[in-house]
């Protein structure tokens, strides 16, 4: 019952778009060896590939969004018709990508990761 | 018999009863790619036509290293939920499958690089967790 009584009112949800690549899984890579196929067979397909300047660029891309609210106004629902909402929500989007810059024969001329992964808590609702 | 049949009713009342707040939702984008048809594209032989003609028209063509580039992707994403009258949880799980084909200058398919991630799409309920 004083479980229930604390968890009134909460809200988690989450998406999780993708693996996560850590810098552990890619440590293979040598620069001007690593060929695109020894990438994809590792870790596989690019989300993305696009061109700039210093050569073609693969993309990988992931995120953990966590979002969790409280509604103090839900505990009411058992007693009332109507019930008041007073909510506190917290929503963390965390996109995060591999870059992966190739030379023209499709060796890896540089890679690095945009983002490094937060350990945010997956229930922090409070928004301020 | 009426025994079983009233006990037959009854679970499937508790189940209904159950299953009151859930929610099982999917989302998908493209089409799912067709392995038979990535296999059939050979490396220095398959023209950009026949390529179109096995796979369909690419999603995105992008230029790079002065050569074509057809990029096809279906993503899939998997989200149950149960909704509660004083708390409720959801969790989606996406991931997307690309195939990308690299022309020469002559529309010769060059390279193939193919990856399938929506095999491992699931219905994950618990949002804790990896």
């Amino acid at each position: 019952m004083l479980c229930l009584l604390l968890c009134t009112g909460c809200s988690v949800r989450r998406v999780v778009f993708n693996d996560v690549l850590t810098l552990e899984q890619v440590n293979f890579i040598r620069i001007g060896e690593t060929t695109i196929h020894e990438l994809v067979d590792r870790i596989g397909a690019p989300d993305d590939i696009s061109e700039s300047e210093f050569g073609v660029v693969a993309l990988y891309n992931w995120s953990d969004t966590k979002s969790a609210s409280l509604d103090f106004g839900a505990i009411t629902r058992l007693f009332l018709p109507y019930s008041p909402s007073l909510t506190l929500r917290n929503t963390g989007i965390t996109p995060e990508q591999l870059q992966v810059v190739f030379d023209p024969q499709w060796t890896v001329r540089a890679y690095g990761f945009s983002r490094r992964r937060t350990d945010e808590p997956i229930i922090w609702f409070w928004p301020f | 018999m009426i025994f079983f049949k009233l006990l037959g009713a009854l679970t499937v009342v508790m189940m209904l009863a159950f299953a009151q707040g859930c929610v099982v939702a999917r989302g998908t984008i493209g089409e799912p790619l067709q392995e038979d048809a990535v296999s059939a594209i050979k490396k220095g032989t398959t023209t950009m036509t026949e390529v179109i003609s096995l796979v369909g028209a690419p999603d995105r063509i992008v230029r790079g290293n002065d050569r074509e580039i057809f990029h096809y992707y279906y993503y899939d994403g998997k989200s149950p939920g149960v909704l509660l009258l004083l708390l409720n949880w959801m969790r989606m799980d996406i991931k997307s499958d690309n195939l990308y084909v690299f022309f020469n200058r002559n529309g010769i398919a060059e390279e193939v690089v193919y990856g399938k991630r929506t095999g491992r799409t699931q219905f994950r309920l618990w949002p804790f967790g990896d």
